[in-house]
């Protein structure tokens, strides 16, 4: 049985469909990277997928429809992150990452100690630590993000949808919090979908990318088995006319690296 | 740090609810006609009548009244991330107003204008949430919109009441009504009020954590495992029917809604629990102050609401310019 299934998906805002009739599958383990132009429907998938948007076909994690759960249970299973969070009001960036504990709370229970603790150990893993009595609003945007990560990890989801998390973040951190996330995979069953602007982040971190236009899935890839020229020949059909390479860092680790061909 | 914050807080609070009780001493005491502890010592009857039915049930409207405006106004500003945002956003107070100028007109006596001028508000706000149900995504703004469409339909409605009334006596009382007073407060009429009142402050005050989750997006909020639109319908109920109570007992009092939570902010530059304590303490000393002040400063009784603004306005243009300064540094 595959981990997360998601069967014939149309959604869309106002009745006019922007994904129409998307179906893939994800192994546990998995990280899938989304990859298309603006507009491509890389965040109305993600919406779509956590039910936050309406939308026909179904989504399963773990023989489990997501759409037939209540946002409590929901919440327990799948983490989202947008791309901006909405929080507009002064709070401690801790109590941000306390929010995380919310699915697994009564409703007018509080967090507990324990809790507190791993939010602060939550914080100290995303190299936020000794931010957690700083006012939420006054973070970078880099920070906030990061802080919102924190969040999810605190939700315990076994499905991550992250869009976007790396647009604020500077070239260091873009690389330390997709290699968190490569952590997090490695434990438990898990899977997640991120949506990235950045293919080179997207080639050298995800396990396989879904390459998204008009609506639709316009091809995808494995990094790790694929040969470089189908690869390219997959991006072109985003980029344009592109290159591939694979180049050995001076720690011997490969990576690939792509250019722009004019 | 964090201890030395919610300490600050805590002293905060303890400071408004001495100011409190301090103001319901005062409160107690002032008024047109003159109480002495001794003849109460003695057992004066009609000393202990004008304490229990005018001046304790005065004194506790105002309490109660501005606590509870106070606090409401922390979970309409916090669910609507609105700064500006207060009862009048979901219609409660044209609601109200009209539905005690129909009580006004139609009716006859203290305590059916009071039950008129609460099922205005009620209604009111029943059709603000009934409308915005309609839309299933459930945003805010549908909710926003939808209270002004409202608000503009109740306002046309009191202004075709204020016309077909008798100009000397009901137009008057109508206008008397929407400037707010605690003069036709007594002890006969706000038993049940009160009680509906604090039953909905003490259902807020522990769902504190969750208006807080309402103040984000409405998916993210729904993928941190709050059911949005239940939540906040219940919330938003809650904190209607807590201006309601009072309001209707009082008429309108402008300002303490919008400027006890953000002068609580400013003091405590958060929104834990207990800012939203003080910014229902604040209100009460709000109100008890003007309430004092409007029946003391002139001759005859002014409306409430008069010194809600005067005393209100420059506590919070007080605490913009000390936070300004201290931006600067």
């Amino acid at each position: 049985m595959c981990f997360f299934t998601v069967n014939n998906l149309t959604a869309g805002y106002g009745g006019k469909p922007i994904l129409e009739h998307l179906s893939f599958r994800l192994d546990r383990g998995c990280l899938l990277g989304i990859l298309g132009a603006n507009g491509s429907g890389k965040t109305t998938l993600l919406k779509a997928v956590c039910g936050i948007l309406p939308h026909t076909g179904s989504c399963i994690l773990e023989g489990t429809a997501l759409e037939s759960l209540p946002p409590r249970l929901l919440a327990r299973r799948c983490g989202y992150i947008p791309q901006r969070s909405g929080i507009s009001i002064d709070i401690s960036a801790l109590d941000v990452v306390l929010m995380g504990f919310n699915p697994r709370l009564g409703l007018l229970e509080r967090p507990t100690a324990a809790m507190r603790e791993e939010g602060l150990k939550a914080l100290a893993l995303v190299g936020l630590e000794g931010k957690e009595d700083s006012n939420y609003l006054s973070l970078s945007e880099g920070q906030k993000q990061l802080c919102i990560f924190a969040r999810t990890l605190c939700c315990q989801g076994r499905l991550l949808l992250l869009d976007e998390p790396e647009s604020a973040l500077d070239f260091r951190f873009r690389h330390e919090m997709l290699g968190l996330l490569r952590d997090w995979l490695s434990g438990s069953p898990k899977a997640a979908m991120v949506t990235l602007h950045d293919p080179s982040l997207a080639l050298n971190y995800c396990d396989r990318l879904l390459l998204l236009a008009e609506g639709g899935i316009l091809g995808t890839l494995s990094p790790g088995t694929d040969s470089l020229s189908h690869m390219e020949k997959q991006l072109e059909q985003l980029y344009g006319k592109v290159s591939l390479a694979r180049l050995t860092g001076r720690s011997g680790r490969e990576s690939l690296v792509l250019l722009r061909e004019d | 740090m964090m201890g030395g914050k919610s300490g600050k807080t805590r002293l905060l609070c303890l400071a408004g609810a001495v100011a409190m009780a301090a103001l319901a001493a005062a409160s107690l005491s002032v008024g047109k006609y003159p109480l002495s502890l001794r003849e109460l010592a003695d057992g004066n009857e009609l000393q202990w009548r004008v304490f229990w039915t005018l001046r304790a049930s005065r004194t506790c409207v105002g309490a109660v009244g501005g606590f509870a405006l106070g606090a409401a106004g922390f979970v309409y500003q916090t669910v609507f991330r609105n700064p500006l945002a207060s009862p009048d956003i979901i219609g409660v107070s044209s609601g109200a107003s009209a539905g005690a100028a129909a009580g006004i007109l139609f009716l006859s006596g203290v305590a059916a204008v009071t039950a008129s001028s609460f099922a205005g508000a009620v209604l009111a706000v029943a059709v603000v949430l009934g409308l915005s149900a309609l839309d299933k995504s459930g945003s805010k703004n549908t909710i926003v919109l939808s209270g002004i469409a409202v608000h503009s339909l109740a306002q046309t409605g009191l202004m075709c009441l204020k016309l077909t009334a008798d100009p000397e006596k009901q137009l008057a009382s109508i206008e008397y009504w929407i400037m707010g007073s605690l003069n036709g407060v007594t002890g006969y009429s706000i038993g049940g009020n009160l009680l509906l009142c604090a039953l909905c402050l003490a259902a807020l005050f522990p769902l504190h954590r969750q208006i807080i989750l309402l103040s984000g997006d409405e998916g993210e909020a729904r993928m941190l495992g709050v059911s949005v639109g239940r939540l906040r319908l219940f919330v938003l109920l809650a904190a209607t029917l807590t201006v309601s109570s009072v309001v209707s007992l009082t008429g309108l009092i402008s300002f303490i809604g919008l400027l006890a939570p953000h002068g609580a902010r400013l003091l405590t530059k958060d929104n834990r629990p207990g800012t939203m304590l003080l910014s229902g303490l604040l209100g009460g000393v709000l109100l008890m102050a003007a309430d004092i002040l409007a029946r003391s400063a002139a001759p005859t009784e002014l409306p409430v609401s008069i010194f809600t603004s005067l005393l209100g306005a420059p506590f919070l243009i007080f605490l913009i310019h000390r936070q300004a300064r201290k931006n600067l540094k």
